[in-house]
């Protein structure tokens, strides 16, 4: 957990960069000087591409629903009482997209926000919902049967809270959607897939056009390749004393920079000045996706009495020190997460389920007759997209044929807010049927 | 912990005894709960990062987290979006402008404290243009002509000086801190007091001036409590925090 401290740290300066337009007086650089790779353009997007011009007026309301009674939503996640997703509406009726977030993200993240910019711009109303891994969505709309990471209860569940919301929206909205469209970045993605594979027979939105942007084609797969980026079993010393390196050099950037304001120009210019290495950047998007599935770990263990990181049995007082639980989880993986409770709680409703089946059922080849024939789906990605292993992308021309549009570079979600993706979204999401 | 300046800190010393001593973080067990499955890693506490930072005062700090957030929702940020709400963004920029060229003086004093002449030169010729063609403040004029905003305050001053951050503590209403930073508050919170009393204002002036100041600093902070959802939100606000003190020394 000491190795959060890259990404908090990182996670700040990013933050921090959006300054008030009166504070611009200097025109930014249109792309970044940094070195290109993969691991590059996924920590700090693809800057050496020109960034798309993105609406700034988006009517953005945070919606809130309540989707299970107060008591049942444990104590120390008191801030999380009712689920929240974003509405941007359009004024009059349109098509409406939904859109569902990456692992461990919220409906607000930046990159939905990417995607909000760009399908308002193109006339659509737009619901933005947390991924299903994200700890708001786990306390308020997963079930005790339907554990999270399993890709099609997670789309039945999603499914569902997508109807409700949609009701909801309706009613103290007067929204009125003339056609239903569905898109997902990364893990979102996959699940877009399994939500369309289930409007096929539920038939409830008859979605339009379905995009997936950046998906994993395995989720094992993909876990496997980002769980491996932080090693803290193998070798915890190195693991810290980089962390510790990559630290030092961004206080020495910035003791060096001119102002003490953080800018986007000048975060950049730390980030070549700081120069990291390969590995470097493996850590933090290693840590980063750690985070992520620590918090949704123990979004699950507090949420169905699991006993993991937690005391089994314990209701947990708001003021009550987490710390060691945080501890606990520092070592567990995606990967551990899989094999010590997904699979076996999946074996118990299912007592003929083999390891490998399971690692089947999470991946888009469960899936391959539909999206092969589906011609209101595509899916989008990078040639280099890390979470992609040998033969993947291969395996999505196959499939998708020429509803695939696989950009060179990019690294995983990285050029969601840059000029050709933004280009390649709009022939998409036209906006024009209804 | 080396020794900060004496009398704020037996000043501190007694006021967070009073207060901190009656609260604990530590878990109340029930007797049928089973212990966590997962083991602890292990580790010394000292080698982990979390662990390095200590943080004595965790249950009141804890408190004190949830007070602030219930705070911001109920009667600050409503206050902040009021204020937006009915200012023009002009003036909002300008009422930023007025507190940031006010905030150019201990910045100035904490740089000559700690011999950086440069970044005292450059804070004293913002100050000095932004106060006259900047009409007293309300324009940033300094900036675009190359002199760049510096940040300076009595808690990076003791830091520059060797005097360790001390165990974390969450202030009321004004968040994150630590021992040697909540010292430095107080004296730049006098040279503040200082400066407002050269400008001679009524007491209810003044205090208009203070409110103002401090809607205006939250206006500014683009941070929203629990918005990242995680239960593990006050662990990585500390870290963050005296991670980015030492940044901020560092500098």
């Amino acid at each position: 957990m000491r190795l959060f401290l890259g990404l908090v740290v990182l996670t700040f300066l990013l933050g921090c960069s959006s300054t008030k337009e009166s504070d611009v007086v200097t025109v930014e650089k249109a792309v970044c000087d940094i070195p290109y790779s993969t691991y590059q353009a996924t920590v700090t997007g693809y800057c050496q591409e020109v960034r798309a011009d993105l609406t700034e007026e988006l009517p953005t309301t945070i919606k809130n629903i309540e989707l299970k009674p107060v008591e049942q939503i444990p104590e120390v996640f008191w801030f999380s009482k009712k689920m929240e997703y974003t509405l941007n509406k359009q004024d009059g009726p349109a098509p409406l997209v939904f859109a569902i977030a990456g692992t461990g993200a919220s409906h607000e993240a930046s990159k939905m926000l990417s995607l909000q910019k760009t399908l308002y711009a193109q006339g659509y109303h737009v619901i933005s919902i947390s991924s299903p891994t994200f700890s708001n969505y786990i306390i308020n709309a997963t079930t005790h049967e339907d554990m999270t990471g399993d890709l099609a209860k997670d789309a039945k569940t999603l499914y569902k809270t997508m109807q409700k919301v949609y009701a909801q929206v309706q009613e103290e909205d007067n929204v009125e959607a003339t056609s239903f469209s569905l898109t997902g970045y990364s893990l979102g993605g996959a699940h877009s897939a399994f939500i369309s594979f289930l409007d096929e027979t539920e038939k409830k939105f008859n979605f339009e056009k379905v995009v997936l942007v950046n998906p994993p084609v395995s989720l094992y797969n993909s876990v496997q390749v980002l769980d491996g980026y932080l090693d803290l079993v193998g070798d915890r010393e190195a693991a810290l004393d980089m962390v510790e390196s990559i630290f030092d050099r961004f206080a020495e950037q910035y003791a060096v920079q001119e102002s003490s304001k953080f800018t986007q120009d000048s975060i950049y210019s730390m980030f070549q000045g700081v120069d990291l290495r390969e590995e470097e950047l493996k850590l933090l998007i290693g840590a980063s996706f750690r985070m992520s599935s620590t918090d949704m770990m123990f979004a699950i263990d507090a949420s169905y009495n699991i006993g993991g990181f937690i005391y089994k049995n314990h209701e947990i007082s708001k003021f009550e020190s987490l710390t060691h639980s945080m501890h606990r989880a520092d070592e567990i993986t995606f990967t551990d997460y899989f094999d010590r409770h997904l699979l076996p709680w999946t074996i118990k409703l299912e007592p003929e389920l083999t390891r490998d089946e399971m690692i089947a059922r999470l991946s888009l080849k469960n899936l391959e007759d539909y999206l092969s024939k589906s011609d209101k789906i595509s899916v989008v990605t990078n040639a280099d997209d890390l979470i992609l292993i040998d033969g993947e992308i291969d395996y999505l021309r196959e499939v998708f044929g020429d509803r695939a549009k696989i950009f060179e570079r990019g690294g995983h979600c990285g050029n969601m807010d840059r000029k050709s993706f933004v280009e390649y979204m709009n022939t998409q999401f036209t906006g024009e049927k209804s | 912990m080396k020794i900060a300046n004496q009398p704020v800190k037996i000043f501190t010393s007694v006021a967070m005894a009073l207060m901190l001593s009656a609260c604990s973080s530590a878990p109340d067990i029930e007797a049928n709960a089973e212990p966590p499955t997962v083991a602890m890693p292990d580790v010394k506490k000292e080698d982990t990062l979390i662990g390095r930072y200590s943080d004595p005062f965790e249950g009141f700090n804890r408190r004190m987290y949830y007070f602030n957030a219930k705070a911001d929702e109920y009667v600050i940020l409503p206050v902040v979006s009021g204020y937006k709400a009915i200012t023009p963004d002009f003036v909002e920029t300008g009422v930023s402008n007025f507190f940031s060229n006010l905030g150019e003086i201990p910045t100035f004093v904490n740089s000559l404290l700690q011999f950086k002449f440069g970044v005292a030169a450059e804070t004293l010729g913002r100050f000095a243009v932004n106060s006259t063609v900047g009409v007293a403040g309300l324009f940033d004029i300094a900036t675009p002509i190359g002199l760049d905003e510096q940040d300076e305050d009595f808690g990076q001053t003791l830091g520059y000086w060797g005097v360790g951050p001390g165990p974390y503590l969450v202030l009321p209403l004004l968040g994150p801190s630590s021992l040697r930073d909540t010292s430095g508050l107080i004296i730049d919170s006098a040279v503040h007091q200082a400066t407002v009393n050269e400008l001679g204002l009524k007491d209810e002036e003044a205090l208009l001036l203070d409110t103002l100041r401090a809607i205006d600093t939250r206006a500014n902070v683009p941070f929203r409590y629990f918005e990242s959802e995680s239960a593990f939100e006050y662990e990585k606000i500390k870290l963050l925090y005296m991670k980015f003190r030492e940044i901020q020394i560092e500098r």
